[in-house]
């Protein structure tokens, strides 16, 4: 080997690690500056995505509530006929529990603001073991109330009691104990949930409804007739907006 | 570019040898980015149904359940851009495949303990629509090819097309000396 190529290759091997180190160099600068991408561009994301969730708080009192003959409830405030909010749901189902948590507020302030006529629909979409008892049980023991704002009250202790789907429960003793958290007076409330009075009609009411209404699942939210698509129904602002655009 | 006293340049010598199989990465970041790209984006708008669409699985305690419904389809469109860019390609197809072995997981558990869910990958609360059955089967092909996707782009990261390959990371070897004379044959597979 003569003295030249060695040297060449001695030139060669520091040209080698020059540029490796260099890369190594741009490496860690590429890397900080793409974390520090990646950190603003998430929490962006997650503020905007916070946003879209975030529910409102029940500003002040409700507007009046009204237990209807045939079992719907309407919440509006008095001379209020539209816009029409129609929300079907199922005190069972884990979806409308989501919903109420999410948009409930929203629609109590939309009638309390006179914006909206708010009309609840409760059903009972399951067909299987023990969900459909389960939600029977709950639908009748709401029909045993007739004051507006105890029906309302009532509702909203059923979601937050929601069962699990797999297993049995609003129970005649635990609904008779929800109605008492939620301030129900009715005389007659105890035997008529112990009794499940009110099952044939709610059934009745439940299967009309389904049918005439033509609903896919719970929660169905119409407004004016119209079913609301989910990045509305769930997103509280969304919600607000197209009930008040439909206002004017 | 860097020269060398050979007339290569750094990132030549790093580019894999052989062309074909980066482009098969290529299409791989392509597939994988685009789907968590998709999937993210249908979700992160209604994150109170995501979060609904997690606790269908009745897996996890409901605060971790609202955690995972926030913050997965954040997680998911920036794998999806990080890949689709190919920067730090191999570290990023790591996360994108740990993300399709969890979501497999959840199906094949689902599954298995007879529930019957959408699986919620694309949006929705993941309740199944009147009549409808649930489709794990498919679902579980779709997220096992997808694992495959990212396991091919961790064995031969980078591919055409990539920020890596522009940047000259895709070689992560010691400095190569005099005899090393197979410099850039092996992409550290």
């Amino acid at each position: 080997m003569s003295k030249r190529t060695s040297e060449a290759a001695r030139a060669r091997i520091a040209a080698q690690r020059e540029a490796l180190r260099k890369q190594e160099q741009r490496k860690r600068i590429t890397m900080v500056v793409t974390i520090a991408v990646v950190v603003v561009i998430a929490a962006a994301f997650v503020v905007w995505s916070v946003r879209q969730g975030s529910s409102e708080k029940v500003a002040g009192g409700l507007a009046p509530v009204t237990v209807q003959q045939d079992g719907t409830v309407v919440m509006a405030q008095p001379g209020v006929t539209k816009p029409v909010v129609d929300v079907y749901e199922d005190f069972q189902c884990p979806a409308c529990k989501q919903f109420e948590e999410t948009s409930g507020s929203t629609l109590k302030n939309l009638a309390a603001e006179g914006k909206a006529k708010v009309v609840y629909h409760p059903i009972t979409i399951f067909t299987q073991e023990p969900t459909r008892s389960n939600s029977l049980r709950a639908a009748s023991a709401a029909r045993c109330i007739t004051d507006g704002s105890q029906w309302l009250a009532f509702h909203d202790e059923l979601y937050k009691n929601q069962p699990q789907e797999t297993v049995t429960g609003f129970t005649a003793d635990e609904l008779i104990k929800l109605g008492k958290a939620a301030g129900v007076t009715a005389s007659g409330f105890d035997t008529c949930v112990r009794q499940e009075r009110n099952v044939a009609a709610h059934q009745q009411f439940s299967a009309q409804t389904m049918s005439a209404q033509k609903l896919q699942g719970t929660p169905t939210i119409k407004l004016d007739g119209k079913e609301l698509g989910n990045n509305d129904a769930f997103v509280p602002s969304a919600l607000r907006d197209a009930v008040e655009s439909a206002a004017r | 570019m860097v020269q060398l006293a050979s007339g290569t340049s750094v990132s030549e010598q790093l580019q894999p040898a052989k062309p074909l199989l980066s482009w098969v990465t290529t299409a791989a970041r392509v597939v994988l980015a685009g789907v968590l790209i998709v999937a993210g984006a249908l979700k992160i708008g209604t994150p109170a149904l995501s979060v609904q669409a997690v606790r269908a699985y009745q897996l996890l305690p409901d605060s971790v359940a609202q955690v995972v419904g926030y913050g997965l389809p954040v997680l998911e469109i920036i794998t999806g851009l990080l890949l689709l860019v190919g920067l730090f390609t191999r570290a990023v197809a790591v996360i994108g495949g740990l993300l399709m072995v969890a979501f497999v997981i959840g199906i094949a558990s689902a599954w298995a303990r007879g529930l019957r869910i959408d699986c919620g990958c694309f949006g929705g609360d993941g309740t199944l629509a009147a009549g409808q059955d649930p489709n794990y089967f498919w679902e579980l092909m779709r997220d096992l090819g997808l694992l495959v996707c990212a396991a091919w782009i961790v064995v031969k990261p980078a591919g055409r097309l990539s920020l890596d390959s522009a940047l000259g990371f895709t070689g992560e070897r010691e400095p190569a000396d005099e005899d090393a004379s197979d410099g850039g044959e092996d992409d550290g597979a």
